[in-house]
């Protein structure tokens, strides 16, 4: 279905800001209202300013950590402590600041490098960063309220349960990392919309700079990957809060699924840490050579298949479990196919190196530390691959070196680099060679004493996450050199930020494209205007700077392009077809809003009140959010009218489309929500699995009201394509009777996984839990849909949307099937287990 | 921590004394060298990249990042599977010890079907014969390793793990607590001792029987104290007080070689300390510290301990 053939002229003065120019409609807001503001480049400067000190911060804890460890039998910090800090040390490292601070490069260079003037969601990347920075401050504040999480970033079963650990610790834990996530899953939504429906004219999929091909393979992953730990994380705190037995041996739980879950996340996380910086080195090696990448497919099927791979891996983090040995065999096997699109990714870059003379740039520099450490880390992943020999360095040290290899090699160094590299671009200075030259050789020689030497500490016996250890095992000496080369890496981090600092009053100003780099992020003289592009220019080349001469003989802002008039006074970017790149909508862009800001803020309000047992004021969080989101999405969207956007193209505004930004936005949050579902299906499978006596000491779900659930499914799903089709048909009355009949449908349909599960005690069995989980999970969304139709009724009412405008109605449609669709499963599997299937 | 563990001997998985961990040596060196030349190889190709112009061809990222990959990955899946065969196939499973982790320390079982010997955190293995190991947890997941002996396995509750050993080795092995179980992870460790196979069955012999009973006037003064100061209620001396499973057997207490898991020496003095001090020695530990005993009460319960070898 598409209206893009129904061309429609507009019919009037409406929103926008018609009496200001181009310059004023774009500008930052002043004063303290910049934190409402959306633009992509602050956003994105805010996640990395953010992640980088949540990374100093862990930083001094690892420091505080190798001071310990320093000599035998040290008394500097208590047991506690020590848990305490090494528990944040990890879990600031991977989900504060290793994921934030990528998507923060991310959200910045995306649409700077595919030619858009912003992200296409940029109030959700609003709202994000500060789910993100509240979310944050939650786990930090743990320290305050002397609860630090000490069990671990990995918060293992029943170590992390109430029995184990009585107080909040590990419920700042559990929530405030699951609060903080919503920022990775919101924006990998974000990016997967912004690489596929906002590039510049003629940029097809094949023409997209690398880095986007990487940052939309990490999008996908976060998207898939981050729902078994969410879902996860809720299970085990509900289980806190309320005593469920998901994780319970006693009642049919298993302690493994937890670890199962949390791997499945866990071992994608580190290739969704890894991809980005990857991305960052194949967009600064090709720079510095002059040359494009060499391979340039070979890289693109590499990294596509490296994100299949990774969900097939989880369980070599397991191998000591007492898994069967066919498990065994098939997952070492799998982990150690990684190796090939790592191999091919190497040896692209290699092959790029071979194509002209590299320069031996800082930023090449840490190109070149990153290779070094990254292929040893390799290697010994590899070697951790075989499984008897992982049975022996599995928690011990060696792993310890292992994973710092991967990740300082593979993200660090490469994120230090481009910290080189883009710096000119932030800024409009560049960093110092001379200086930039101390940082990589103090951190380059900081980490290979610290790490390397622990190969050898882990080989020799000792076991991560040990306070203290006697002395005389032979870990002595080998310890010492660790905490001394630490200092020294240490060292390098700090004398970044002295030049960080200091190149921003007295850098050299950096002028225009300062590399020779060949993406567009550098058409402007930095530092660029904070829309991006006077106009759009068509993109006929990978690298257009290098191979598109009208690009660089004019000055950048009078370079042609598309959309070179405003109109409306509205922000604006082109919007392309996802696989050809050519132009086929305009999309209006929101203006500054502190509307995503009070949702943030409503939703932490929730998170935090469920952490001091505030239940009222849970409800006051709850009730805030929805207020806020009914409010974000009131104002329609201009869909229906269609106006002249330059080169000769007249297109519709946010077209009403299925390769319209929205559905693939829609698509994106559904794969998030799929993966959500799975999760707690597969942890339903794992208990029926693992514990069928228990299974069988689970009541039955009542058979006629499963049976009936599905069917109401199936009608709420139809009722919201019928209601969208009498909206997009502009018959908004018929559309605003069908959406009662949705959320009526959508409201029973939840009420049926109640009468369902009657008679199924969540506290019997964990099996009986997980099926409320389930149900629930389900019934939120029935839940969602019910708000949603009933928005889109009240708006029609109110008559606050015009015909046309049936954009509401479209993306309901899509999600009533997605929850349809997972109804029908649920229901499906609850009739299965009544029928005696499960038991 | 006044602790000479030197003298327990290693703790290391370069120091092979079992079956298993000698496949493992062998899998490290062989990965090692390999993973070495390849690495060096890797650094060569980029020195001459960066020194050539003009050159990059398809057949080095073909022949580079999947052919040589494949190839190298193939043979070492095949020696790793093979080593998993050898170390993990099926096993004469005439010998069971049944070893259970608790907060911070091993309740080992040896005969657990039959005779169901009783003892604590040190494991006695015949050189030369496999035995099977039968792993659980009664709290929280810990993981049991012995790395001059075998690799290692999780401990977790509401399953049993099993793992097969053969020490090849006489001698005394260290070996620790390789999950993070809780505050004091870190002083949870063992000893695995390997002996001849007679001295094995003397050790087991001497087992069965009941404690040695007290001497010395201070020794029996210390078995009234045992018994007055409740410490039936959890640890069981047999022939004395017989039953309670919650701590750690002491029939043979002064017959270890060490205290509170693997982490001290055994002698009087850490004894005594242990009993006051059990909290300050090993933080979170179930046992309260029996500060309030007097300090004569103190010498003899803990000069009883020591006598307890058998």
């Amino acid at each position: 279905m598409t209206v893009l053939d129904e061309m429609r002229d507009y019919p009037g003065a409406r929103k926008g800001e018609p009496h200001k120019s181009f310059e004023e409609v774009w500008a930052q807001p002043p004063g303290l209202k910049v934190l409402s503001s959306v633009s992509h480049r602050v956003v994105g400067k805010r996640f990395i300013a953010t992640g980088f000190i949540f990374f100093l911060i862990a930083g001094f804890l690892a420091l505080l950590v190798r001071t310990q460890l320093i000599v035998p039998g040290n008394t500097f910090l208590d047991a506690e402590t020590y848990n305490q800090v090494f528990t944040m040390h990890g879990s600031l490292m991977m989900f504060l600041f290793a994921i934030p601070i990528l998507e923060g490069f991310a959200v910045y260079l995306i649409p700077l490098m595919l030619g858009a003037r912003d992200l296409i969601f940029p109030r959700l990347g609003q709202f994000g960063y500060y789910c993100y920075l509240l979310g944050g401050i939650i786990v930090l504040s743990s320290f305050i309220f002397d609860a630090a999480p000490a069990g671990g970033w990995f918060m293992y079963t029943p170590l992390s349960t109430s029995e184990y650990t009585p107080g909040l610790s590990a419920d700042f834990w559990l929530i405030g990392i699951t609060f903080a996530e919503i920022a990775s899953v919101t924006a990998a939504v974000e990016l997967i919309a912004a690489i596929l429906c906002a590039r510049a004219p003629g940029m097809s999929l094949t023409k997209m700079p690398v880095f986007a091909w990487y940052i939309l393979i990490t999008a996908f992953m976060i998207a898939i990957g981050f729902p078994p730990l969410i879902m996860g994380s809720i299970l085990l705190e509900t289980q806190r809060l309320l005593g469920l037995p998901f994780f319970d041996p006693a009642l049919g739980g298993d302690p493994l699924l937890w670890q199962h879950l949390f791997w499945l996340f866990g071992h994608p996380e580190v290739y969704i840490i890894f991809l980005p910086a990857a991305g960052m080195v194949s967009t600064i090696l090709p720079t510095f050579v002059g040359k494009p990448l060499f391979g340039y497919g070979f890289v693109v099927a590499a990294v596509v298949s490296m994100g299949f791979i990774s969900f097939g891996l989880w369980a070599h983090h397991m191998f000591a479990t007492g898994l069967p040995i066919l498990s065994l065999s098939l997952f070492s096997a799998a982990s150690t196919m990684v190796a090939v699109p790592t191999g091919i990714q190497i040896f692209a870059w290699i092959a790029t190196l071979a194509q002209g003379r590299p320069r031996l740039t800082v930023p090449m520099l840490f190109v070149l530390g990153f290779l070094f450490i990254f292929v040893l880390g390799g290697l010994t992943g590899v070697m951790l691959a075989s499984v008897p020999f992982n049975w022996q360095a599995h928690d011990s040290y060696f792993v310890v070196a292992h994973l710092h290899y991967v990740l300082i090699g593979g993200m660090v160094f490469p994120l230090f680099g481009a910290f080189y590299y883009w710096a000119p671009h932030f800024t409009g200075r560049m960093m110092s060679e001379t200086l930039g030259k101390w940082v990589f050789w103090l951190m380059f020689i900081g980490f290979n004493v610290t790490f390397f030497t622990m190969h050898l500490t882990g080989l020799r016996g000792m076991p991560r996450r040990i306070s203290t250890y006697p002395e005389g095992i032979g870990w002595d000496r080998l310890n010492l050199i660790s905490t001394l080369g630490s200092y020294v890496l240490a060292a390098g981090v700090l004398l970044f930020i002295v030049d960080f600092l200091r190149h921003r009053r007295s850098g050299p100003p950096a002028g225009r494209n300062p590399w020779g780099a060949g993406t567009l992020e550098w058409l402007y003289p930095t530092v660029t205007p904070g829309f991006n592009f006077h106009a759009i220019p068509p993109v006929t080349s990978r690298e257009p700077l290098w191979d598109q001469p009208e690009l660089n003989d004019r000055e950048a802002p009078t370079v042609e392009g598309i959309l070179n008039v405003m109109t409306d006074g509205r922000r604006e970017t082109v919007g392309c077809d996802p696989v050809t790149g050519e132009p086929i909508q305009i999309l209006r862009l929101p203006h500054p809003t502190w509307i995503p800001m009070f949702s943030a803020v409503m939703v932490a309000i929730l998170f935090g009140a469920t952490l001091a047992s505030a239940y009222w004021l849970c409800a006051v969080g709850a009730v805030g959010a929805l207020l806020g989101f009914a409010l974000w999405g009131w104002e329609p969207s201009d869909s229906g009218v269609t106006r002249f956007a330059g080169l000769g193209h007249r297109l519709p505004v946010n077209a009403i489309d299925r390769r319209s930004h929205m559905h693939v936005g829609l698509i994106g949050t559904l794969l998030i929500l799929f993966a959500l579902f799975g999760s707690v299906v597969f942890g339903g499978l794992f208990l029926w699995n693992t514990q069928p006596e228990f299974a069988d000491a689970t009541a039955r779900p009542v058979q006629l009201w499963a049976a009936l659930t599905g069917a109401g499914g199936l009608l709420v799903a139809l009722f919201a394509v019928a209601a969208r089709n009498a909206a997009m048909a502009s018959r908004f009355a018929g559309a605003a009777g069908l959406g009662v009949l949705t959320a009526a449908f959508a409201a029973a349909t939840a009420w049926g996984f109640w009468l369902t599960l009657l008679p199924v005690d969540p506290w019997g069995t964990a099996l009986g839990a997980v099926l409320w989980a389930m149900s629930g999970f389900v019934a939120a969304l029935l839940g969602t849909v019910v708000f949603w139709a009933l928005f889109n009724v009240a708006r029609k009412l109110a008559s606050a949307v015009q015909p046309g405008q049936a954009m509401a109605d479209f993306q309901l449609a899509g999600f009533a099937k997605g929850t349809g669709l997972m109804t029908i499963a649920a229901a499906g599997l609850l009739l299965a287990c009544a029928l005696g299937g499960v038991g | 921590m006044n602790s000479e563990l030197g003298e327990f001997g290693a703790q290391s998985a370069l120091v092979a004394a079992g079956q298993n961990a000698e496949w493992a040596l062998w899998l490290t060196v062989l990965m090692t060298i390999a993973g070495g030349v390849i690495f060096l190889f890797v650094l060569w190709a980029i020195a001459s990249a960066w020194r050539s112009d003009g050159g990059g061809r398809t057949w080095w990222i073909v022949g580079g990042g999947v052919i040589f990959p494949i190839v190298t990955l193939a043979v070492l899946f095949a020696l790793s599977t093979f080593a998993l065969r050898a170390i993990a196939g099926p096993q004469d499973e005439e010998l069971v010890i049944e070893v259970t982790g608790h907060q911070y320390w091993w309740d080992v079982v040896y005969d657990p079907e039959g005779v169901a010997l009783r003892d604590a955190n040190e494991v006695f293995l015949p050189v030369g014969r496999p035995v099977t190991l039968r792993l659980k947890s009664d709290d929280v997941i810990h993981s049991f390793w012995v790395p001059s002996i075998a690799g290692k396995m999780d401990m977790i509750p509401g399953r049993v793990n099993e793992l097969t050993v053969t020490a090849t080795e006489v001698g005394r092995y260290r070996g620790q607590c390789a999950e993070f179980c809780g505050l004091s992870h870190p002083l949870m460790s063992f000893e695995a001792v390997a002996l001849e196979p007679e001295a094995f069955a003397t050790f087991l012999g001497n087992l069965q029987g009941e404690a040695r009973d007290p001497v010395r006037p201070q020794e029996r003064q210390g078995q009234e104290v045992f018994v007055e100061a409740g410490c039936p209620a959890c640890h069981t001396i047999r022939g004395v007080a017989e039953g309670a499973q919650i701590g750690p057997d002491l029939t043979r207490v002064g017959g270890r070689a060490s205290l509170g898991a693997g982490m001290w020496e055994m002698n009087l003095g850490n004894l005594a300390g242990w009993i006051s001090d059990v909290q300050d020695m090993k933080p979170g530990a179930e046992m309260p510290s029996y500060n309030h005993l007097s300090g004569p009460d103190l010498r003899a319960v803990a000069a009883y301990l020591e006598s307890l070898s058998q």
